[in-house]
C-alpha cells in the first residue's frame, strides 16, 4: 500500500477514537473519571446502528448515540454528587452492564447491512495532497472528528468556560470559593463528555468498523482510557496519540503475514506508553513545579493531573 | 455496625434487600423474560445434578480467590482493577512448570502453584510499585499492566507455546496429564483445589481480623494520613497488600489454566476478576458475605448456559443481572438513600 492511501486510512481510522479522547478529556479535566467507556462504546455503537437501520438514517443513529453517552455520564456524576457514590465503581459497573447489555440486545443485528453515512466532497480542498483525500473527501464523521480537536483545544485552554472546568478539576474548593458551583460544572462537563463519547461509539458502527457483532468494540474504551492520559489530558496531544494508536494498528495489519500475533500484540503498546507517560508525570513534574525535562522529552511524556481526578465533592 | 442486632437496622436491610430485588428483576422483565423462570433454569443448571455441583465448584474455586484477594487490595483503600492481569500471569506462571519437565513430575501442581503465585505476585508489586514510588493511580498502572499481560499470554500462545504444527488462538497443546491437579471420585471432584481455597479462607479471616499486619492495612485504607501518627509506613502496607493479592489472584490462574481448561487460552481468566470486583463491591469487604456472593455468583454462571439451550436466552443475561443487581445494592446502601429509608420507616 503506498503512502499517501495509509497515512488516509490512519486519519479515517482514529475517528472514533478522536472523539471518544476527547470526550474523556473533558470529563477527567472536571474531576470525573468515567470509568465506563469500555461499555458505553459498545452500548452507543450498537444503539446508532439499530437505530440508524430501523429509521434509514445514519444522522439520527449517530445523534441518538450521543445521547446514551451523555445519559450515562449523567448516571455517573448523579449518582456521585447526589448519591455519594464512588464514581469508580458506578463506572466500573456501568462497563459491565452496558457491556453485557449490548450482546443481549444486539443479537438480530449482527452482520447484517445498514445505512451508510455519504461520503462528502468539497471540491478544491479535496485536491490538497494528503490532507484532501484523508478529510475532504471522506464522510461527515471523519472531518467532524478533525474539526473537533482545535475546538475541544480552544475551549478548555482559552474560554472562561475550560479556565472554570480545569479549576473544578483542580480544586474544588477554591473554585467554590470563587463563587462557582463546582457540582453543576462537573455535571455539565460529564454531559458533555459522555455525549462525545456516545458519538465515538456511533463513529465506530458507522463509519470505521461498519456494522455490529457482539463485543464490536471490544477493548477500544480501555485504550480509549490509556491515549487520554498519554495525551497528558491535553486534546491536541491525545489526538495525535490517537493517530499514532491508528499508525499502530496499520502497522500490525500490515505486518501480520511476517509474524503471526502481532495484530493482537500491537495494539497493546499504548498501555505500556500509559504507564510509561504516568511516570513521567508524576516523576518530574513534582507539586506544581515547571517541568525540569528537556523539552522535546516533555512535549511528549509530560503533563499536568488534574488534581482532583477520580475524587467525590466535599459535603457542604 | 455488623454486630449491632438492632430490629430497625434489620428492617433496613430487609427492605434494601427488597428493592434490589425488585429493580433487578424489573431488569430482567424489561429485557422481556421471566424472573422466576430464569432464576428457576439458573439452579437446575448449577445445582440440579452432582456433575453440575461439581462444574459450580470448578467456577467458584477462582472467583473465590480473586475475591478474597482483592478484600485485601480494597480494605488498604486501593482498587485493583489490574486483577485480570494477576490472574493471566499466575495462569502463565502454571504454563512455565506444565510445558517444562517439571510438569512430567507428580509435583508438578506443587511448583505451579509456587510458580504462578509468585507471578502474580509480580505484577501485584509492579502496580504497588507503580503507585508508591511514581504515584500512578492503581486504576490506570493495574489496568496498563493487566493488556501488557494478555499481550503476553497472546504472543506466548501463539508462539513459543504454540500448538504442536498450527498456531492457533484456541490455546496451547493439553497440559500433561501429571500436571492436572488430582481429583477423586468419577466425578472428579477437585478435592485438592477445594482443600487450598478453604485453608487460604482461614488464614485470610485470621490475617484480616486478628494480626497486627491486617489491621494495619486496613488503618492504611480508613485514613491514610493517620498512619503516619502511629508511625509506620503506608506505602509498605501497600506493597504488602498487593504482593498478597497478586499471589492469590495468581493461584486463581492456576487452577484456571490447569484445573479447568488444563491448558493455556487468551481469554484465561474468564473475565472472573473483573466479577470478582462487583462482589467485592457488594458485600462490602466482609469476607463471609463474600464467599456467599462468590458461590451466588458462581452458581449464575455455570446456571447460564441452560437460559441459552431452554429458553433460548443469550448467556450475557448473566452478567446483566448481577451487575444491575450490584449497582441496585450500592444505590439502596448509600448513606444519601439510607437515610432517608429511615426516615420513611421511621417517622419522626
Amino acid at each position: 500500500m503506498p503512502f499517501e492511501t495509509s497515512f488516509i486510512t490512519v486519519i479515517s481510522l482514529s475517528a472514533p477514537i478522536i472523539l471518544v479522547v476527547l470526550g474523556e478529556t473533558i470529563n477527567e479535566k472536571s474531576g470525573v473519571i468515567n470509568l465506563s467507556i469500555e461499555g458505553t462504546l459498545l452500548i452507543t455503537a450498537l444503539a446508532a446502528f439499530a437505530i440508524s437501520v430501523t429509521t434509514g438514517s445514519p444522522f439520527i443513529g449517530f445523534i441518538c448515540a450521543g445521547i446514551i453517552g451523555s445519559f450515562v455520564g449523567l448516571l455517573i456524576i448523579l449518582c456521585d454528587t447526589k448519591l455519594r457514590m464512588d464514581q469508580i465503581a458506578v463506572g466500573f459497573i456501568l462497563t459491565i452492564f452496558l457491556g453485557k447489555l449490548s450482546s443481549f440486545l444486539g443479537q438480530d443485528y449482527v452482520r447484517i447491512p445498514g445505512p451508510y453515512f455519504q461520503k462528502v466532497s468539497i471540491p478544491i480542498l479535496k485536491d490538497i495532497p494528503y490532507i484532501g483525500p484523508s478529510l475532504f473527501d471522506q464522510n461527515a464523521i471523519v472531518l467532524f472528528s478533525f474539526m473537533m480537536i482545535p475546538i475541544c483545544w480552544y475551549m478548555i485552554e482559552k474560554t472562561r468556560w475550560g479556565l472554570i472546568i480545569k479549576a473544578v478539576g483542580e480544586n474544588p474548593v477554591s473554585a467554590e470559593n470563587r463563587g462557582i458551583d463546582p457540582e453543576k460544572v462537573r455535571i455539565i462537563a460529564t454531559v458533555i463528555g459522555g455525549f462525545l463519547i456516545g458519538l465515538g461509539g456511533a463513529a465506530f458502527s458507522l463509519h470505521s468498523k461498519f456494522g455490529w457483532s457482539e463485543n464490536h468494540t471490544g477493548n477500544y474504551g480501555w485504550i480509549c482510557l490509556a491515549i487520554v492520559i498519554f495525551g497528558g489530558w491535553n486534546p491536541i496531544r491525545a489526538s495525535m496519540g490517537a493517530y499514532f494508536f491508528g499508525v499502530f494498528q496499520i502497522l500490525a495489519l500490515k505486518l501480520q503475514s511476517y509474524a503471526l500475533g502481532l495484530t493482537q500484540v500491537l495494539p497493546l503498546i499504548p498501555f505500556p506508553l500509559m504507564i510509561l507517560t504516568l511516570v513521567f508525570i508524576q516523576r518530574f513534574n513534582k507539586s506544581n513545579k515547571v517541568s525540569n525535562l528537556p523539552k522535546a522529552i516533555n512535549l511528549f511524556f509530560g503533563g499536568q493531573e488534574p488534581g482532583n481526578i477520580g475524587r467525590p465533592l466535599e459535603k457542604k | 455496625m455488623i454486630y449491632n442486632f438492632e430490629i430497625k437496622n434489620v428492617y433496613i436491610v430487609v427492605a434494601q434487600i427488597l428493592l434490589a430485588m425488585f429493580f433487578s428483576s424489573l431488569i430482567i422483565i424489561l429485557l422481556g423474560a421471566s424472573p422466576l423462570e430464569v432464576f428457576k433454569n439458573i439452579f437446575n443448571g448449577s445445582f440440579g445434578k452432582p456433575e453440575k455441583i461439581v462444574k459450580t465448584f470448578l467456577i467458584f474455586l477462582p472467583i473465590s480467590l480473586a475475591s478474597l484477594a482483592l478484600i485485601i487490595t480494597f480494605s488498604t483503600g486501593l482498587w485493583n482493577i489490574g486483577i485480570e492481569g494477576q490472574i493471566v500471569l499466575g495462569a502463565i506462571g502454571a504454563t512455565v512448570i506444565a510445558k517444562s519437565f517439571l510438569g512430567e513430575t507428580t509435583l508438578s501442581p506443587l511448583y505451579q502453584i509456587i510458580f504462578g503465585m509468585s507471578f502474580g505476585a509480580l505484577w501485584g508489586l509492579f502496580c504497588a510499585l507503580l503507585k508508591v514510588k511514581f504515584n500512578v493511580h492503581e486504576i490506570f498502572g493495574g489496568l496498563g499492566l493487566y493488556f501488557v499481560g494478555s499481550g503476553a499470554i497472546i504472543y506466548l500462545i501463539l508462539g513459543p507455546w504454540s500448538k504442536e504444527g498450527i498456531a492457533s488462538t484456541s490455546g496451547t497443546d493439553i497440559f500433561n496429564k501429571a500436571s492436572w491437579f488430582p481429583t477423586f471420585s468419577d466425578l472428579n471432584i477437585p478435592a485438592l483445589p477445594i482443600f487450598i481455597v478453604s485453608i487460604i479462607l482461614v488464614i485470610s479471616i485470621i490475617f484480616l481480623g486478628f494480626t497486627k499486619t491486617g489491621l494495619k492495612l486496613k488503618a492504611t485504607g480508613a485514613n491514610p494520613e493517620s498512619t503516619e501518627k502511629y508511625k509506620f509506613n503506608s506505602g509498605a502496607y501497600i506493597f504488602i497488600a498487593f504482593a498478597i493479592t497478586g499471589a492469590i489472584a495468581g493461584l486463581a490462574g492456576v487452577f484456571q489454566a490447569s484445573v479447568f481448561h488444563h491448558k493455556l487460552v487468551p481469554s484465561i481468566s474468564g473475565g472472573y476478576g473483573f466479577l470478582s470486583i462487583l462482589i467485592v463491591l457488594a458485600s462490602g469487604k466482609r469476607i463471609i458475605p463474600t464467599m456467599l456472593l462468590a458461590l451466588f455468583f458462581s452458581a449464575m454462571i455455570a446456571g447460564g448456559s441452560q437460559l441459552q439451550l431452554r429458553l433460548n436466552l443469550h448467556s450475557s443475561l448473566i452478567s446483566i443481572i448481577l451487575s444491575s443487581a450490584v449497582f441496585f445494592w450500592l444505590v439502596v446502601n448509600s448513606e444519601v438513600f439510607k437515610s432517608k429509608l429511615n426516615k420513611l420507616l421511621y417517622k419522626g
